[in-house]
């Protein structure tokens, strides 16, 4: 029965698309890890290029399209070019990607969060098992962190159509960030336009309005509305906020890749691997060659 | 309409090719390369490897082998675990277990161009060198596997080191086969006598797969309906792009994808037959095709 349900959905285009999207030549991606900045990057790009429709929770939807929230029907029917959000690992088909990164160790406790929000895991789940299961890939259908950064970065980094931005970057000077995004869509770099949607797009401004609009999107209906979906909005939380054994961890995993992204090593294990042939190793691929610059 | 329809009504029966939509089960193996990389020997390798008792064809191979962007959802399913299945896709996190063999981009080029024209792709007077310039902008084959660079850097650097990945490159496998045999089946927990070695190596030695083309070609899902006037078994050896292939077409592979070839051992040889001058001209135009194809007509600025 499930199944028969399943088949009519997809045979008139009321499913999800999600990673079977079908992809236009003009398609934009606002991609990243889930917890990495995803949704203050889709309001500042949507503030930016759709200034006379400033961005709310009732509308980022449209704006920027989510195909993991949209029907078929609707991604196609979206005017183009289309924005499109997305924390699909590697897909060759896109080819026109700005790929938000955040510290793996924020990132880790942003998600624990919010599966406590999405009543996933209840208050008394440990942040060091949640690590665990973060370093494996099984807190998210989009592969591990380090699966999902690696695969976009050793394909695309240094390539034409692709914009790499750190959320530490962000939250250090928006306005510069916004203006390589600007550079990026070819938006005329309007210091007064970008100003205007950094400002619309602050962490305060996004709390009030989540606590107006949380029950209109996807994103945050049915989930507990005590915790919050705009959390912190600030980088460095995990020094504080997780355990020593759940860093050490990260830290194993990830090392060079982290070291690579500028994000400084705390584990003294860590750094010895991660200064290793490892990270030069990255170094090597990711700084690009031929068709790089 | 029609066309949705049916799809539909494939996928209810389980008729869809099952592909990136397969179910991945948790104690799966994956062989996985791109195109024209090895991938239907190793998979000889290893059905011989693990079955020792009927030695691997062009007709079993699907069953203990199954191609999983060739076998539909239900046969899929069908396969008893646990399942070795063949795949050439790009980064997928579903996959538990992964052999990967790597290839020489210039070979693999020169392979793809005989395979397009083997699955009537293009036609034989399709200039190599244009093709080439098609398989670096990643506009050369039927299906998306994303380019030869995009595929393989995608799997090394999101799996790596990993417990559970295996990466391989043809030309070591050519040059010591004794000894990648052994790396597989130590992936696989098995202790390979010298004798099932010797047996495995011989039942999926070139010749025999090239004589068993010849009698069970028309009927194997990859090559039945193909020409068959060019093999698909073809000369099983490295290194043919230093006669075949034109200077400007290996300074475009090396231009695209230097970096990732570099890394795997594969020397560069295009600063040394063509000037600096030639090599930037080619990179350039490289450069503004990709742009045009992408449809992108604009300059990422990128971090340092």
């Amino acid at each position: 029965m499930e199944k028969l349900i399943r088949v009519v959905r997809r045979g008139l285009g009321l499913h999800h698309p999600g990673r079977n999207l079908e992809v236009f030549p003009d398609d934009v991606f606002i991609l990243s890890f889930p917890k990495s900045g995803n949704t203050w990057t889709r309001f500042l790009i949507a503030n930016l290029v759709y200034p006379e429709t400033p961005a709310d929770f009732s509308n980022i939807n449209r704006l920027t399209p989510d195909p993991e929230a949209l029907s078929k029907r609707e991604m196609a029917k979206m005017p183009r070019p289309r924005i499109i959000k997305s924390h699909q690992y590697f897909d060759p088909r896109y080819k026109r990607v700005i790929y938000v990164v955040r510290d793996p160790r924020d990132v880790a406790l942003s998600q624990f969060y919010f599966h406590r929000k999405r009543g996933l895991i209840d208050d008394q789940y440990a942040p060091e098992k949640f690590v665990t299961r973060f370093v494996a890939g099984e807190t998210s259908p989009y592969g591990s962190w380090g699966e999902n950064v690696a695969g976009w970065l050793a394909t695309r980094q240094n390539r034409l159509g692709f914009l790499l931005l750190r959320y530490e970057d962000m939250l250090a000077d928006a306005n510069l960030e916004l203006e390589k995004v600007a550079a990026f869509l070819q938006i005329p770099p309007d210091k007064a336009r970008i100003a205007n949607a950094v400002q619309r797009s602050s962490a305060d401004e996004m709390r009030n309005l989540e606590k107006l609009q949380a029950h209109l999107w996807s994103s945050t209906q049915s989930t507990r509305q005590d915790v919050p979906f705009v959390r912190t909005a600030k980088a460095g939380g995990w020094k504080t906020g997780l355990p020593e054994a759940a860093v050490a961890q990260l830290e194993a995993a990830w090392g060079p890749l982290m070291s690579y992204l500028g994000y400084e090593l705390h584990s003294d294990a860590a750094k010895s691997i991660a200064a290793s042939s490892d990270s030069r190793l990255l170094e090597a691929v990711f700084s690009g060659h031929g068709m790089s610059r | 309409m029609i066309y949705g329809i049916r799809k539909v009504m494939k996928y209810a029966l389980g008729r869809d090719i099952a592909g990136r939509t397969l179910a991945v089960r948790a104690d799966d193996t994956f062989i996985v390369s791109y195109p024209r990389s090895g991938n239907t020997w190793t998979r000889f390798l290893v059905a011989n490897l693990l079955h020792p008792q009927e030695a691997a064809t062009f007709d079993n191979i699907e069953r203990w082998v199954p191609d999983t962007e060739a076998q539909s959802s239900r046969y899929m399913r069908s396969i008893p675990s646990p399942r070795t299945i063949k795949s050439h896709s790009y980064f997928d996190p579903r996959y538990p277990r992964v052999i990967y063999i790597m290839r020489d981009p210039r070979d693999v080029a020169l392979s793809y161009y005989d395979f397009s024209r083997k699955y009537r792709h293009i036609e034989d007077s399709y200039p190599l060198e244009r093709y080439v310039r098609d398989f670096v902008t990643g506009h050369s084959g039927a299906a998306d596997w994303g380019t030869w660079g995009e595929n393989v850097a995608s799997w090394a650097f999101a799996r790596g080191a990993r417990p559970g990945f295996l990466l391989l490159r043809y030309e070591d496998m050519k040059a010591r086969p004794e000894q990648e045999l052994a790396r597989i089946a130590d992936f696989y927990g098995i202790r390979i006598t010298p004798q099932l070695l010797q047996t495995t190596l011989e039942r999926s030695s070139a010749d025999r797969m090239r004589e068993m083309e010849r009698t069970q070609g028309k009927d194997w899902v990859s090559t039945k309906d193909k020409r068959s006037d060019i093999p698909f078994i073809r000369t099983a050896s490295s290194g043919g792009w230093k006669s075949k292939l034109r200077a400007e077409s290996v300074a475009e592979i090396e231009a695209a994808w230097g970096n990732v070839m570099q890394q795997f051992g594969y020397e560069l040889v295009a600063g040394k037959t063509n000037n600096a001058i030639d090599a930037d001209k080619n990179e350039a135009r490289v450069k503004r095709d990709q742009t045009q194809l992408t449809g992108a007509t604009f300059l990422g600025e990128n971090r340092g």
